[in-house]
């Protein structure tokens, strides 16, 4: 004799949930294999390594150990950005601010270097940087220092011709890196993405970073 | 670092307001720069040289970006032109 009808139905439903609950762990574990040999190759390619010294809005110098315990956002660009920098750098903000709200999170340090030395001294650097975030740290230096750590981290920085006020723009990616408190290079962030979409993704980082051993 | 001083916040918003404005006017007069003089003056004296010709870029390119989205790519039909 069959079993009766609801002993039949709870058979079906048990089954049926082992087997969605099994679906769904597997896509999970593929999304996290998917996402851990995204930042593989990410970090394959060395992103920011190596020092760097530059000064910042104190006319203080910087290198990289000074960073080294802090999650760091970093933007390059410049002061005479037409739209670009200021939305970035807006975005950036807001994204901080989410992040801030979320209590148990360490804090994030943002920074933005200048991809125009000439124009952008410490003065420039401050007097920007004053209409966002109130801890964005600014940076400058020799044409050579700034070159260097944008090549460090892959940035194309174009130059263009001076007009006749002497005034130029300076063309060159718009990506915004996460570096952890390893100074490790993380992830980066295109124009396109959200602020929203930044703090979840730095919050997600900080959830799986695990500190370099000694 | 010599030169003028970058604009600020207040600057760029002012220049941005102008720049929309103008562009709002070619937008209702199927970009007949003719028909937004005022406008453009006002854009040119807000903005940087520079900035102007940044934006008068970007709008070409949301303009054929627009082209693309809506008409299509056809490579061809552009050879015939030459």
């Amino acid at each position: 004799p069959q079993l009766p009808l609801r002993h039949r139905l709870a058979v079906t439903a048990a089954v049926t949930f082992t087997v969605a609950a099994g679906w769904l762990y597997l896509r999970r574990q593929k999304q996290q294999q998917h996402q851990q040999r995204h930042l593989r190759h990410l970090r394959s390619l060395s992103l920011g390594q190596g020092d760097f010294q530059l000064q910042d809005t104190s006319g203080t110098t910087r290198s990289k150990a000074d960073f080294l315990g802090s999650w760091v956002l970093l933007y390059f660009g410049f002061t005479h950005c037409p739209d670009v920098c200021p939305e970035q750098l807006e975005r950036l903000s807001r994204a901080l601010e989410l992040l801030e709200a979320q209590p148990g999170l360490p804090p994030v340090q943002p920074v933005f270097v200048t991809v125009d030395p000439q124009r952008d001294d410490v003065a420039a650097l401050g007097r920007y940087l004053r209409d966002f975030h109130p801890r964005f740290l600014g940076l400058t230096g020799s044409p050579g220092q700034v070159r260097e750590v944008a090549a460090r981290f892959r940035v194309y920085v174009s130059a263009g011709p001076p007009d006749s006020d002497g005034d130029y723009v300076v063309d060159h990616s718009v990506i915004t890196f996460l570096l952890d408190p390893d100074g490790m290079f993380r992830d980066c962030y295109g124009s396109a993405r959200t602020a929203e979409e930044v703090a979840r993704s730095v919050r997600g980082h900080m959830e799986s970073y695990r500190p370099l051993s000694p | 670092a010599g030169g003028m001083a970058a604009p600020t916040m207040e600057e760029r918003k002012a220049c941005w307001g102008a720049r929309d404005e103008f562009w709002q006017c070619l937008d209702s007069h199927g970009d007949d720069a003719a028909k937004c003089e005022k406008l453009r003056r006002a854009f040119e004296s807000r903005c940087p040289q520079q900035w102007v010709k940044h934006f008068d870029k970007r709008r070409d390119f949301l303009k054929y970006k627009k082209k693309l989205e809506t008409e299509g790519f056809h490579p061809y039909k552009a050879a015939g032109k030459s």
